[in-house]
């Protein structure tokens, strides 16, 4: 799974002449540096624009459950990608690399803000992929 | 057994990007089925379709192919400072992250679909905010005393089989490029378009602007086909959640 998983970061990297995270700068947004990798449950996942946004809830070491919530890409982007609305729902267990937000602050409903680089369901397949974290530049 | 198939068709899929990285049209389906065209990352082929009156026929669904095409023209000494603040600051101020539209000549990396008929052209964007271009060819010109406009006031006229489009009476508020490129209410676009064949649009664009830039600058930009995929909606709008949280630094 580890080679997959390089391929597909691999795979990525050959998509990075196109900007798929148009709407914004990821950079004055996200903080590259600041990568996280959580197990947990979808709990929702909203199919709008102008990024698609999923939810997943995940048990800290003391079992209290916190919940995240990704940026992921535009809709239109996921779909030409092949997912649709329906490549990932409320209750699937997936694990998600990403990027904290660079301000800390939470969302509106206190979901913690992060951007999706890569979210893997329990089976080994891969949705959502492809967001500019794939490519984040501190810099730019 | 099932993770060697999938790691032989990831590789598969990068080798195949791999050879049609000139013409990326597969860029958006990594992984999933997606649109069959940009599946094979090539342009459907043919001769260019034809108007009743012999001109080309532009109609179609066409995404980008070269997005970063514009290169880096010429800026005034005002126009540079206001390009590096914009750099300093992580591109923060974007007015696309705000759900404004892009103005032009700047695109987003989504496709836009132009409909022809014999005295108008109209290009409709997908995104990231829908906007559209009115390209008048019934031989009028530029309206009087034009308000600033965020996509600009566009006449056209045919030279052989080329479409040239004519546009000014931009606002200052949008840039030429996500990065911040600037431009004034003197910026004045010159666009060339041209159907080589059924599959291929190539856009010859001049930047003109007095007040931004110290020469004229220009660059091609191409695009490819869809003929399976149709423009999606895309309401930026709805769940705009990134305003307030734009930082930069």
């Amino acid at each position: 799974m580890k080679l997959g998983l390089a391929m597909a970061v691999m795979f990525g990297s050959l998509c990075s002449s196109v900007p798929l995270l148009a709407h914004h700068s990821f950079a004055a947004e996200y903080d590259s540096r600041k990568t996280i990798t959580v197990h947990g449950v979808v709990q929702k996942v909203a199919w709008v624009n102008p990024h698609a946004y999923v939810w997943v809830d995940v048990k800290d070491e003391n079992g209290k459950v916190v919940t995240y919530a990704f940026e992921s890409l535009s809709p239109n982007a996921l779909m030409r990608g092949g997912w649709t609305r329906n490549s990932l729902k409320a209750g699937d267990e997936v694990t998600v690399d990403g990027y904290l937000a660079k301000d800390g602050k939470a969302l509106a409903d206190g979901s913690i803000h992060a951007n999706s680089k890569l979210i893997t369901m329990a089976d080994g397949r891969k949705v959502f992929v492809g967001s500019s974290g794939d490519t984040a530049d501190p810099t730019k | 057994m099932k993770k060697h198939y999938l790691v032989l068709a990831v590789i598969a899929l990068a080798l195949a990007t791999l050879a049609t990285a000139q013409d990326p049209g597969g860029k958006f389906g990594p992984v999933g089925p997606g649109p069959a065209t940009q599946r094979k990352g090539t342009a459907p082929q043919g001769p260019t379709p034809k108007m009743p009156d012999g001109k080309p026929d532009f109609s179609g669904v066409w995404s980008p192919t070269n997005f970063f095409a514009m290169g880096q023209p010429s800026l005034t000494p005002w126009a540079d400072a206001l390009y590096k603040e914009r750099r300093a600051n992580l591109s923060k101020d974007d007015p696309e992250g705000n759900c404004l539209p892009a103005g032009v000549p700047r695109i987003s990396p989504f496709p836009m679909k132009l409909v022809q008929t014999p005295t108008l052209v109209i290009m409709l964007e997908e995104g990231n905010v829908h906007s559209y271009r009115q390209f008048f060819l019934d031989g009028r010109g530029h309206a009087k005393d034009l308000d600033p406009l965020w996509m600009g006031d566009s006449v056209a006229k045919w030279d052989g089989d080329t479409l040239i489009v004519d546009t000014i009476g931009f606002n200052d508020k949008t840039w030429l490029n996500g990065q911040g490129l600037p431009h004034s209410d003197q910026l004045h676009v010159i666009e060339r378009y041209q159907r080589p064949d059924l599959g291929h649009l190539s856009v010859d664009i001049t930047l003109d602007d007095p007040k931004a830039l110290t020469k004229p600058h220009s660059f091609n930009r191409a695009y490819s086909l869809l003929t399976d995929w149709e423009i999606h909606e895309y309401v930026c709008n709805e769940f705009n959640v990134d305003a307030e949280h734009l930082v930069g630094k």
